[in-house]
């Protein structure tokens, strides 16, 4: 049985060439009202997910093809008009241009699931892939990214979709930590005091969450002082690169000294070093 | 101080801060300069016009750059509301000020702004739906509070507590879309208010009024881009 017959066993053809005209478009304006129910319908629902051009893109697809699919599967049965033979080349193209186009439409459907689930937008920076850059643009098939170093990357999507995806903007506020190792004969208590003013002069560390500075361990060479700022995601670089040294600066300004790794070496016998010269040999 | 100015002319706006604003007339152009402790902080030139120069205090959540459009006040102290009551208290706010051309049609352009008061931000609320919040802290007074015209303003804020519940208030969330700004000769007032549905959801709101009438309506920086602006009430869904 062809798919024709089957078809037409439950929409009989009309013979009335008046009755097939006025059915044909009954049918054509019930499938446009109803595809433009559903995009009505699906661009209220994805307008907040999805920006314009690509919901246009997406939207377009789904009323055309709805059109199309009620063309061929019962408006062509109505007019008796056999679509087996199509099918069957249809269905050989279709499995032709199936395997050719498997990657694009894997990259087109991965496209489509990023766009509603948005776990990037453009411009924000992100790491996706060990690619680190900011997002330039999500494409139907591609995300284009902007190395720091001023590169051009272009993604498949379905690498995007597939890959772990780390969005360094997607929260409102993060944190950076410094480690400031100073020397054991240094007043610890004043390097806190004096790193949490610095912080408290600096607007973009913010208020809340705190910051947070205290002794996190007595190192080899020095007493670390852990100290961790929050600030909002899109000033948190330069924020991070200018405390940095306005805090050495102001604790050296205090007498406070960054340690060095060092040793102090005791001699059982102490060194004979009054007879050696400049160059470290033995003068007698 | 704050006022319209007709160039060229020198003020200086403060005489601790030693912030002097001059503006000098170079053929058809204005050149625009503000110093601080003599050192040149700004300078540009405005080209073809001959404009008079508006200083006046604007929304302060403009500095150091654009980040948020929301300023959240914490109370030094938290202030107890009974359930139904209202109660007006009186808070300080940091004051930003901007410099404006205004051209022969009335249109106003900033072409500088700058602050004495100190800057700092905050987070409000959660750290995916939160908000990013110029962060002000002020005591709780009961009176108009005595401020320094270029640091500080008032807020007359009146609190409303619609919940059945006794209401513990320790901040409160404004919308600089929303700003209504007004000063006089000392002082920077405005007058707000803020309405507590339940113990985690509350609106703050400006009035269009000033806090005493002698006072002169300020030109916000929102007011003079012309924006349409969907929402000027703070949301405070993330507590009191």
């Amino acid at each position: 049985m062809t798919n024709s017959t089957i078809i037409t066993q439950y929409i009989p053809p009309l013979s009335d060439p008046f009755l097939q005209i006025i059915t044909v478009v009954l049918i054509l304006f019930f499938t446009v009202v109803l595809g433009k129910g559903i995009t009505i319908y699906l661009q209220r629902t994805l307008k907040d997910k999805m920006d314009k051009e690509h919901l246009n893109i997406l939207l377009k697809t789904i009323y055309y093809g709805l059109i199309v699919l009620v063309i061929l599967g019962v408006i062509f049965p109505v007019l008796d008009i056999d679509t087996s033979g199509l099918l069957v080349a249809g269905g050989v193209v279709g499995i032709v241009i199936g395997f050719a186009s498997q990657s694009i439409v894997g990259n087109f459907i991965s496209g489509i699931f990023l766009m509603v689930e948005r776990p990037i937008k453009i411009g924000d920076q992100v790491n996706i892939d060990n690619k680190l850059g900011y997002v330039e643009d999500i494409k139907i098939i591609s995300t284009i990214i902007r190395t720091y170093e001023g590169l051009y990357i272009r993604l498949p999507n379905e690498t995007v979709f597939t890959t772990s995806i780390t969005n360094y903007v997607a929260n409102l506020v993060r944190r950076f930590e410094y480690v400031v190792g100073i020397r054991y004969e240094d007043d610890a208590d004043k390097a806190i005091a004096i790193i949490k003013d610095l912080i408290d002069e600096q607007p973009y560390a913010l208020v809340n969450p705190s910051p947070s500075v205290f002794v996190d361990n007595l190192g080899d060479n020095a007493v670390n002082i852990t100290v961790r700022v929050w600030a909002p995601a899109v000033e948190w670089y330069d924020t991070k690169t200018k405390l940095l040294w306005i805090i050495k600066k102001t604790l050296e300004e205090n007498g406070i000294e960054i340690a060095f790794p060092q040793r102090t070496v005791w001699f059982a016998n102490g060194l004979d070093t009054r007879n050696m010269d400049g160059n470290g040999i033995h003068e007698d | 101080m704050y006022e319209i100015y007709h160039p060229p002319f020198t003020t200086e706006l403060t005489d601790f801060e030693d912030t002097v604003i001059t503006v000098e007339k170079q053929g058809s152009d204005l050149v625009y300069k503000r110093t601080f402790q003599g050192k040149e902080e700004t300078e540009l030139v405005l080209l073809n016009n001959d404009g008079d120069i508006l200083i006046n205090p604007i929304e302060p959540v403009n500095l150091p750059r654009k980040l948020t459009s929301f300023l959240l006040i914490e109370f030094k102290r938290p202030a107890l509301i009974r359930p139904g009551d209202r109660k007006k208290i009186y808070l300080t706010f940091p004051v930003e000020i901007g410099v404006f051309v205004t051209d022969r049609s009335g249109n106003h352009e900033v072409i500088d702004t700058f602050t004495f008061s100190r800057v700092k931000f905050t987070l409000y609320g959660s750290h995916n739906h939160g908000l990013i919040c110029r962060h002000w802290e002020s005591d709780v007074y009961s009176e108009e509070p005595k401020t320094d015209l270029m640091h500080e303003g008032y807020i007359e804020l009146e609190i409303i507590n619609d919940s059945n519940h006794m209401m513990e208030v320790t901040q409160a969330v404004f919308n600089a879309y929303g700003m209504k700004i007004y000063y006089g000769d000392s002082r920077i007032g405005m007058k707000a208010s803020m309405r507590i549905i339940n113990k985690l959801l509350a609106e703050t709101d400006f009035s269009t009024y000033p806090t005493t009438s002698r006072f002169k309506r300020s030109m916000e920086l929102y007011t003079s881009r012309k924006l349409i602006i969907n929402g000027t009430k703070g949301i405070m869904e993330f507590g009191l």
